[in-house]
């Protein structure tokens, strides 16, 4: 085919290498990203699930519709069941109301049971990931029920009218359950064994679990199926609704990569306008000269068309192997890093990223390019003779409609999509108001300089329109970088500001009044950092204003339809701020009531407000309060937070447990065991794990963000090599001459190294000033974290891009200005 | 190729009343005034003149590059004022050849592969063996693996000549040919020329300055200021 073989003379020639690069670059870029993001989303959810035990899980009063089993297996969702009871335990005279769990074969379907068989394992050697789960007759108990029961491994425990053999303890598992609700120690047995115990009888208290597992659409589809069937004592649970803190992290991270990628992308893609619209000058007069021998327009069209879409398509596939490669490094070093697996990716990237290359070429390329049939015949005879390109408008307005169009095709959000070019519309006003004004200015100061200067800037002059479209796109390359590497570097900040190394990592519970003392000084002895021990007692919302709370529109709604931990403080945690009302020692109640400090969002959501009532039922007992103020609180902190707080002395008569949190040392996990032998009623909620698992969360997607910032960084190296080869080659032709008339080298290459230092310099300047701003409006409004200025940036930006603009321009600019000037003419003639 | 049934009486070329103006900052100029002149089948005619006297614009329009301001031209037969860009360019794919001043090589291509294009656009079989045997023509057979920027002024100007006639065409034109050429190398490249216009019976229309070249034409026709002043008959 002749469009190939002219393709191949190009590519031989050089001519379309820039071109291929820009495009290869995009793709990667995107590919990289895009697959990263979608393997990431995937492991996340997966690891999160873990923590569940299941994708979702149908949670509730009453056991699971069984006809919902063939439903589920039609569907080819794994299934199985977990029931949660309170129940008093006996082991000769001695007695323990556990926590039992009866569990079906199969679970649980996501993550894992870790057993042992010494009572408290430590050593990854000692403990052990169940194969299974207890076989019928047998238990598998929480270390801290044997010396509760003084029992060995191996003994037998009543559980009801059944005896079961414990044959292991249980280090750990998964848990939907809210670790609050059942304070005793865990016993897990097998479900087989459930109606032989007797215990579970009409009317009991019993949390029943369905949990389900599967391809995700299939979940998807299922739920949307079952949601209908649901009666009101059952619920529809996933991770999502369990970890705020987390979702808001990996939704941060999210925009973070969507943000760069985009960026990325418009970098990728200026290079490949600014190399298209290089390629269509110097084809200028091949096309005038295939005219001539009579080629028709249509026909120029599709030989040259023809040609950028073979070489789309190979960049394209390149780029997506580039890209493909490059997401397998990352997730290379987070295996050999963190020890993750990422899952696979679905299709969807792979065809976003082939389908990103032909965006770009077709908005970034194809408009540069798109006159080029329309370059006249007398050409030929008349190397004057002006040709119309494409208004440059048209060609920024379409490279926005690609970009618009990339935003959409990654994020599916049209808010999103319409910011990023409300935001780049702004950018780019800006940085020509300024690049304008200061190219004005330089003219000024140019007046009394040497003759080196001015010969630099008096360059920079004559070619204002050039300069100042160069000036644009510096400054956009470098501000874009500059606001990426900003951004990351804060988002890492903030994520590791959120998870403090002393953060708490351990939740004691279900400390009794008489213990608090003795477990407070066991824990000031070894210095360990704790929260205050608080009261605390389980008490439920009946009424609000003496409206019975099923009669209200929150009546569904989990937060208020549970038991909720209730306490009583004189001192505010710092990190709750009372945001309506007033604190204790200012509060005065209106109807004669102890006062009761709520949670802003949860207030918000029943509609209450200082001075409503609000009544309590604790423990059959029922008391009223009236609200005094609504603080907000942090729920990533990991301290004991409370919706309700009293005032000191209202909850004295309810016989309350005490609670604390106490960050502990990975060195020292064998003091909970400690604990434990002494204090075996205590329980002690592990949330290092959790913390463990956010963490590893929160590097994944700070090394994905690295990636994207080197890949990105690429794309803006391109493009200022696009640009300074770009002016090189116009400038050619002058060179040749000013060095066939005896100027000398020094001269030559000092002036060039000027003026683009020069360029560099001003470009650097309005990417500070332009990075300033849209970071700003950045973390206000998409990143949601704290503003503060980079004053380092302020001198290393413009300084850097002098020096990194200035060097390219030099380096460009050696092989004319040290070729001989014969040479360069006859090549720029 | 061209299937345009043609008795020998009609002209090759032929062009009257052509006017050229073009709007200018200035106001409209007149670039060609009232011009009417016609070439024979096979005959070669020089058109000499002051620099700007609008030679180049009239070899334009003859050759279906430009159109007049008014005025018809036709070539082979085709009415070159009656086609659209299209149609142009379909008559000069069947029937034109350029050579010009500075020798519009394409500096990424080899010289055999600048030889080729015409060919490989017009979809000829062979097409590699005949740009060779033309390039062999024209003392190059030694530099086809050559760059332009590898060959001397008079070698690349002996290239544009092989890609000129390798599409075989009846009427060539020539801009200049000999414009950037030593005498010794000129004499040679019109050598070439006419050689070439006596093989294979091409018309040849072409611009120069100088007398030697214009005197091996059979008719020259003079420009000033647009207007054509005479017509001259060698013998
Ligand atoms: N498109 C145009 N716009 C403005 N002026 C034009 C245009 N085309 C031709 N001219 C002018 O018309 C005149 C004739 O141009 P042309 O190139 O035909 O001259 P020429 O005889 O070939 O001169 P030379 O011997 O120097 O090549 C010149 O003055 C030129 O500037
Ligand atoms: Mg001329």
């Amino acid at each position: 085919m002749l469009a190939l073989r002219l393709l191949w003379r190009n590519w031989r020639s050089g001519e379309v290498k820039l071109l291929a690069a820009a495009l290869l670059l995009a793709v990667a870029v995107v590919s990289g990203i895009a697959i990263f993001t979608d393997r990431l989303q995937h492991t996340l959810v997966q690891e999160s699930n873990a923590l569940l035990g299941a994708d979702k899980v149908v949670r509730g009063s009453h056991p699971h519709d069984p006809v919902w089993n063939q439903a589920a297996e039609e569907a080819e969702l794994h299934h199985t069941t977990a029931t949660n009871f309170a129940s008093m335990i006996y082991a000769g005279e001695h007695m323990h109301l556990a926590s039992v769990k009866a569990v079906g074969e199969g679970y649980p379907l996501r993550g894992q049971l870790e057993t042992s068989t010494t009572p408290f394992a430590t050593e990854p050697d000692q403990i052990e990931i169940a194969k299974g789960i207890p076989a019928p007759g047998e238990a598998w108990a929480d270390s801290r029920l044997l010396p509760l029961l003084h029992l060995q491994l191996g003994d037998k425990v009543a559980v009801g009218e059944y005896e079961l053999r414990i044959t292991r303890v249980l280090i750990r598992e998964p848990d939907s359950g809210n670790p609050f609700s059942f304070l005793g120690a865990r016993l897990l047995m097998n479900a087989a064994d459930l109606p032989l115990t007797q215990v579970v009888q009409p009317g009991s208290r019993v949390q029943y679990q369905w949990l389900l597992a599967g391809e995700p659409s299939a979940i998807e589809r299922f739920s949307t199926w079952l949601e209908p069937h649901l009666n009101p004592h059952q619920q529809l649970v996933d991770v999502s609704g369990n970890q705020r803190g987390l979702g808001r992290t990996l939704d941060t991270g999210r925009r973070f990569l969507l943000l760069a990628a985009v960026i990325g992308v418009l970098l990728a893609g200026v290079a490949l306008a600014l190399a298209a619209r290089q390629f269509a000058n110097r084809h200028v007069d091949q096309v005038a000269l295939l005219k001539s021998l009579g080629t028709s327009s249509g026909r120029i069209r599709r030989l040259y068309f023809a040609q950028l879409f073979a070489l789309a398509l190979v960049a394209s596939v390149l780029g997506l192997l580039v890209g493909e490669i490059l997401q397998r490094v990352v997730a290379e070093g987070l295996w050999q890093a963190y020890q993750i697996r990422l899952g696979s990716a679905t299709l969807y990237p792979y065809l976003i990223s082939l389908a990103s290359g032909m965006i770009c070429l077709l908005f970034f390329a194809l408009p540069a390019l798109w006159f080029l049939p329309f370059v006249p015949p007398m050409k030929i005879l008349r190397r004057e003779l002006a040709v119309s390109s494409l208004q440059l408008w048209l060609q920024v307005a379409l490279a926005f409609l690609a970009v618009l169009l990339l935003v959409l095709l990654f994020s599916q959000d049209l808010g999103l999509a319409l910011s990023v070019i409300g935001a780049l519309t702004g950018v780019f006003a800006i940085t020509g108001l300024l690049a304008f004004g200061l190219l004005r200015l330089s003219r000024r100061l140019a007046g009394g300089a040497g003759s080196v200067w001015r010969l630099a800037l008096a360059n920079l002059q004559r070619r204002r329109e050039q300069t100042l479209v160069q000036i644009v796109v510096f400054a956009t390359a470098i501000m874009l970088l500059l606001t990426l590497t900003i951004v990351r570097t804060s988002l890492l900040d903030d994520w590791q500001g959120q998870l403090p190394e002393d953060a708490p990592n351990h939740f004691l519970v279900n400390i009794p009044v008489h213990e608090v003392n003795t477990i407070r000084q066991l824990i000031d002895e070894r210095r360990y950092q704790h929260q205050p021990l608080y009261p605390m007692v389980r008490g439920r919302l009946t009424h609000i204003n003496g409206v019975e709370l099923s009669e209200t529109s929150v009546a569904r709604e989990g937060v208020f339809n549970r038991e909720a931990n209730l306490t009583w403080t004189d001192t505010l945690a710092d990190d709750n701020k009372v945001v309506a009302g007033k604190w204790w020692p200012q509060w005065q109640s209106q109807h004669g009531l102890p006062g009761v400090s709520v949670e802003e969002e949860m207030a918000e959501e029943a509609g209450l407000r200082p001075g409503d009532r609000l009544t309590f039922s604790l423990g059959g007992l029922s008391m009223e309060a009236e609200i005094a103020s609504l603080r907000t609180l942090d729920w990533r902190s990991m301290r004991p937070n409370f919706f309700f707080i009293f005032a000191p002395g209202s909850l004295d008569e309810y016989s309350p447990t005490y609670i604390t949190s106490l960050h502990l040392p990975a060195a020292d996990k064998a003091f909970i065991n400690e604990l434990l032998r002494a204090h075996p009623t205590v329980l002690v909620i592990e949330l290092d794990r959790i913390i463990g698992q956010i963490r590893t969360i929160v590097n994944q997607v700070s090394d994905g963000v690295q990636l994207v910032l080197w890949l990105t960084l690429a794309g803006g190296c391109l493009v200022l090599l696009a640009a300074v080869t770009s002016s090189i080659e116009a400038r050619k032709q002058e060179v040749g001459l000013l060095r066939a008339l005896g100027s000398p080298r020094r001269l030559m290459l000092g002036s060039v190294w000027l003026e683009f230092s020069v360029l560099g310099l001003l470009a650097g300047i309005i990417a500070v000033l332009g990075a300033e701003i849209l970071l700003a409006s950045l973390q206000h409004w998409v990143l949601e974290t704290p503003i503060k200025p980079h004053v380092l940036f302020w001198f290393a930006g413009p300084l850097l891009s002098a020096v990194l603009i200035g060097g390219l321009g030099m380096l460009s600019c050696r092989s004319v200005v040290n070729t001989p000037p014969a040479i360069v003419l006859r090549e720029a003639a | 190729m061209s299937s345009t049934p043609l008795m020998s009486s009609t002209p090759m070329v032929a062009a009257s009343g052509l006017v050229k103006t073009v709007t200018t900052y200035e106001g409209a100029l007149t670039i060609l005034q009232d011009i009417s002149l016609e070439v024979a089948k096979g005959e070669s005619l020089a058109i000499v003149g002051a620099s700007g006297s609008g030679k180049s614009t009239l070899l334009g329009i003859l050759a279906g590059l430009d159109l007049p301001s008014s005025g018809s031209v036709s070539l082979n037969g085709h009415i070159l004022t009656n086609l659209d860009e299209e149609g142009r360019a379909r008559v000069r794919a069947e029937n034109v050849g350029f050579i010009f001043q500075s020798f519009q090589l394409l500096p990424g291509l080899t010289a055999l592969e600048n030889v080729l294009l015409p060919l490989e656009l017009h979809g000829v079989d062979n097409a590699r063996t005949a740009a060779a045997d033309f390039l062999g023509r024209v003392g190059l057979s030694q530099r086809l693996h050559h760059y332009p920027q590898q060959l001397s002024g008079g070698e690349q100007q002996r290239v544009a000549i092989a890609r000129a006639f390798a599409s075989n065409p009846r009427v060539l034109f020539a801009d200049e040919p000999t414009g950037n050429l030593d005498s010794t190398t000129g004499a040679r490249i019109i050598e070439l020329l006419f050689e070439l216009n006596r093989e294979l019976g091409t018309t040849l229309v072409l611009i120069t300055h100088e007398d030697r070249l214009a005197q091996r034409c059979q008719r020259r026709i003079e420009l000033s200021a647009g207007r054509l002043l005479a017509s001259v008959e060698n013998v």
